[in-house]
């Protein structure tokens, strides 16, 4: 893995970052292996800064890590654990930050007899038994809460928590927030299995039922605490904006008198969360400010925009009830950012992405090469384009939709029929005969998509004439 | 054109019809026959969630829904090649998604299919061959060692083969021709001692995999979709045991190669019935192992509504193939699942769900 070159440790520099990268395009199963190997020598800082690398594969993979007493320590408040890229944020998150500080404080404010016991058991206990976990955790978590509270809140270490802290009061508020998390430790985690599998697509009674149940054992630990537990419901869903819509008919028990505060609360984080999610979309090189950055997929960037669209139209249907004029203003320019994500991503790259695929007929009169993947990344802007016409009337694009779906189809016809006057030069090969067939097959489905099947099929009468296939005899 | 909606209690597989792989959602897996005076019929199932079938002339198809460039081009397939028959509808589906008309994923799965197909075919060849040279006693360990796409294993191969024939007294073209007969027959189910399942036998499999998980599921997730998911597990089962019984029938007698030839009239007429029994059990599930396959990345939701849309193709046992009347008790199962149904609107608003169509393409690109 690592090889020092002369003891100096010169050597290690540019071994692991090879090894990140390659880390990417190796097989899922080498993977794993490669991970629980690099897990045993974790502490090594190039290994951390090869995990920090892989995070992405690391989340998409999810192989068991083995686990550790600061993973059971985050446990309660992994939810709202800020994710490593794209434009989902969950509601009232923690940074990732905050992590290294909160284990320091509660290692050396704690009770380090309990804390060696516990990594005792953590070291025996196999990955994914998250039962064994969950028991450790039901001693460490009020510990740590306690410990972290009494840190924070003492005037004898102030000074400690200042310098690891770095004077940031922001860290400060998001290390208070985890000892709350870390208070009601053992009812998010029975939430969590209620409200599985994550993202949840829709609430249902059972998961709203579930919700109130934890709220209201929350409500008995301290009323303050629902709010948090609340949070953790949120991020669970796949529309965090839908609690809102229930949040009312759920009785919150010994909390009950909070409920107009914790509802408010919960609203107006949902509003800065649909914010900060728009901005992020600025990020990505889409939004006003966009540069060069990483372009989102057609697809995904219209994922995204449902996604968005959706909290935002549930989010203003709730705040209607509440009658708050600068939340709709606030609203409005967050649909206003999807707009221009939605117009960038998928209407203006639509020649690029969906025309160029019809290749045009090489001078030599051989029909040019299938190439698969350009016909896959095409059909998926196709049928991005196609998708945003749910979103059109939410987003005014009404107008841009249809002029960039009537230029596609121009564009598409005027290239299959110069793959069809092409033709006859290739019939007589019958390889080349193929390849200009599916060529052509290839043009036609992607007007398909675009215009529909109607439009498409004088194309399709036009191919079938030309190669004759289904001709008399 | 449209004869209206029937009861749907067909006797034979001939009346069930052949499953077609079209990819417009209203049309998946809808079933072609030969109906009066040898037309080409296609039975819809419950357009608008409602009972019994819809009878509709093969031609009148695309006037009646709007239909995918795939699935027209399918469609004049079918009716310029006549096709009836599962082996038949297989050939013309590879053939359509071959073009490129239902994506490139699923061409090449296609391409990939055709392949297996030719390989699967010369493997069944030669384990033939040799299996012929045990029985007379002619294992040549210096045919097996020079291979027989050498030249100098064919030319062993025709020496023995030769002598076989003489054995079985028989002339040496009969011979050969008769086993090419016994090839073509039985390539698509495989040989019990193939190194590579057949490709029903394979279905077979998948088949038993399906079972077992829609048993599992129905057990772990409850809803309205469980009882569902066990009625399907139900009629796989009862698919798999008969499915089991005519595979060892099969390649008992595939086995006994010796008298296969004696008596050749009467055996390659059972065998063929066998192998197109087989065909005839599992057309239309390659699809539903595949879709369930494809649902087992999504959540419980999505894998509720996929089960419900399996339900709605599932390819419940003709009256003469089974002593339990599976279409009667799917009219009970019927009744509990139309609450948590995808509702298939294309056909009324003639708009592509492109998402359906999507999730019919990954099928198709994964079990061609």
């Amino acid at each position: 893995m690592t090889e020092p070159a002369d003891g100096s440790g010169q050597g290690k520099v540019d071994r692991l970052p090879g090894l990140e990268s390659r880390l990417f395009d190796i097989p899922e199963d080498k993977f794993i292996e490669v991970v629980r190997l690099l897990e045993r020598v974790r502490d090594h800082p190039d290994v951390r800064q090869t995990f920090a690398a892989i995070r992405p594969r690391l989340v998409q993979v999810r192989p068991g890590r083995r686990p550790t007493m600061k993973r059971v320590l985050c446990m309660p408040f992994e939810d709202v654990l800020e994710s490593f890229s794209g434009v989902d944020v969950p509601l009232g998150r923690i940074e990732r930050r905050v992590i290294e500080p909160v284990w320091r404080l509660v290692t050396e404010c704690g009770d380090t007899a309990l804390i060696d016991q516990l990594d005792r058991q953590v070291q025996e206990t196999a990955p994914g038994n998250i039962n064994a976990l969950r028991n450790i955790g039901r001693r460490l978590w009020p510990m740590a809460a306690l410990a972290i509270r009494s840190a924070v809140e003492q005037d004898g270490s102030r000074q400690m928590v200042w310098r690891l802290l770095h004077g940031d009061e922001e860290l400060r508020r998001q290390v208070l927030d985890v000892a709350a998390f870390l208070d009601i430790g053992l009812t998010v985690e029975a939430l969590k299995d209620a409200l599985a599998p994550k993202p949840l697509p829709k609430l249902d009674d059972r998961h709203v039922e579930a919700i109130e149940q934890a709220a209201q054992a929350a409500a008995r630990q301290s009323p303050t605490l629902v709010y948090y537990l609340l949070l953790v419901a949120a991020s669970r869903m796949a529309n965090p904006a839908d609690l809102l819509t229930v949040l009312n008919d759920i009785d919150l028990g010994k909390a009950r008198r909070e409920q107009p505060v914790i509802f408010a609360q919960l609203s107006g984080l949902v509003v800065t969360n649909l914010e900060e999610r728009s901005a992020r979309l600025d990020g990505n090189g889409f939004g006003n400010g966009g540069g060069a950055a990483v372009a989102i997929a057609p697809e995904e960037a219209i994922a995204i925009a449902e996604r968005l669209v959706a909290s935002v139209n549930t989010t203003s249907a709730v705040m209607d009830f509440l009658a708050e004029p600068v939340y709709r203003e606030r609203l409005d320019a967050v649909k206003a950012a999807v707009r221009t994500m939605v117009t960038g991503s998928v209407l203006d790259t639509a020649p690029q992405g969906i025309l160029t695929a019809v290749a045009a007929p090489a001078a030599n009169g051989r029909p040019v090469a299938v190439d698969d993947d350009a016909q896959s990344a095409a059909e998926d802007h196709a049928r991005a384009l196609r998708r945003c016409e749910g979103l059109a009337d939410a987003l005014g694009l009404h107008q841009p939709l249809k002029d960039a779906m009537a230029s596609m189809e121009k564009g598409l016809l005027e290239r299959a029929q110069a793959l069809l006057a092409q033709y006859p030069r290739a019939a007589g090969d019958p390889d080349d005969a193929e390849t200009a067939e599916i060529n052509l097959f290839y043009a036609l489905r992607l007007l398909e998509m675009v215009a529909g099947p109607a439009r498409a099929d004088r194309l399709r009468t036009a191919i079938m004439a030309a190669t004759g296939e289904f001709g008399e005899g | 054109m449209l004869k209206g909606a029937i009861e749907y209690a067909p006797s034979t597989f001939e009346e069930r019809g052949a499953a077609v792989a079209f990819t417009t959602p209203l049309l998946s897996q809808t079933r072609v026959r030969r109906g009066e005076r040898s037309k080409l019929e296609v039975l819809i199932p419950s357009l608008s969630q409602g009972m019994g079938i819809y009878v509709v002339a093969w031609k009148s198809v695309p006037d009646m829904v709007s239909m995918t460039m795939h699935d027209r081009y399918l469609h004049d397939l079918i009716v310029k090649e006549d096709a009836c028959s599962p082996h038949e509808i297989r050939r013309a589906t590879l053939k359509a998604a071959r073009r490129g008309l239902a994506g490139p994923k699923a061409a090449q799965a296609a391409r990939r299919a055709l392949e297996d197909d030719e390989e699967q075919s010369t493997l069944t060849h030669y384990l033939l061959i040799l299996s012929i040279l045990k029985a007379v006693g002619l294992e040549s360990p210096d045919m097996l060692k020079a291979g027989i796409d050498t030249d100098e294993g064919q030319r062993l191969t025709r020496q023995l083969m030769t002598r076989a024939a003489e054995s079985l007294r028989m002339d040496a073209t009969l011979l050969y021709s008769r086993l090419a007969d016994v090839a073509a027959v039985a390539a698509p189910v495989g040989l019990a001692r193939s190194p590579k399942p057949g490709r029903l036998t394979r279905g077979l499999m998948d088949l038993k995999g399906f079972r077992d998980s829609l048993t599992d599921w129905a057990r772990e997730v409850p809803g309205d979709a469980a009882p569902v998911a066990a009625f399907c597990a139900e009629v796989a089962q009862h698919t798999i045991a008969i499915g089991d019984k005519v595979l060892g029938d099969f390649h008992r007698r595939i086995e006994a190669i010796g008298p296969l030839m004696r008596d050749w009239d009467s055996e390659i007429v059972r065998v063929r019935a066998q192998a197109a029994r087989m065909a005839w059990l599992l057309d239309g599930w390659s699809h539903i192992t595949g879709a369930w396959e494809v649902a087992q990345t999504e959540d419980h939701h999505q894998q509720a509504a996929t089960v419900n849309d399996l339900f709605r193709i599932l390819p419940l046992l003709p009256r003469k193939e089974s002593s339990r009347d599976f279409v009667e008790d799917s009219k009970q199962v019927r009744l509990a699942q139309r609450r948590s149904v995808r509702m298939l609107e294309d056909w009324r608003t003639g708009q592509m769900d492109m998402d359906a169509i999507r999730r019919i393409e990954a099928v198709k690109a994964r079990s061609p």
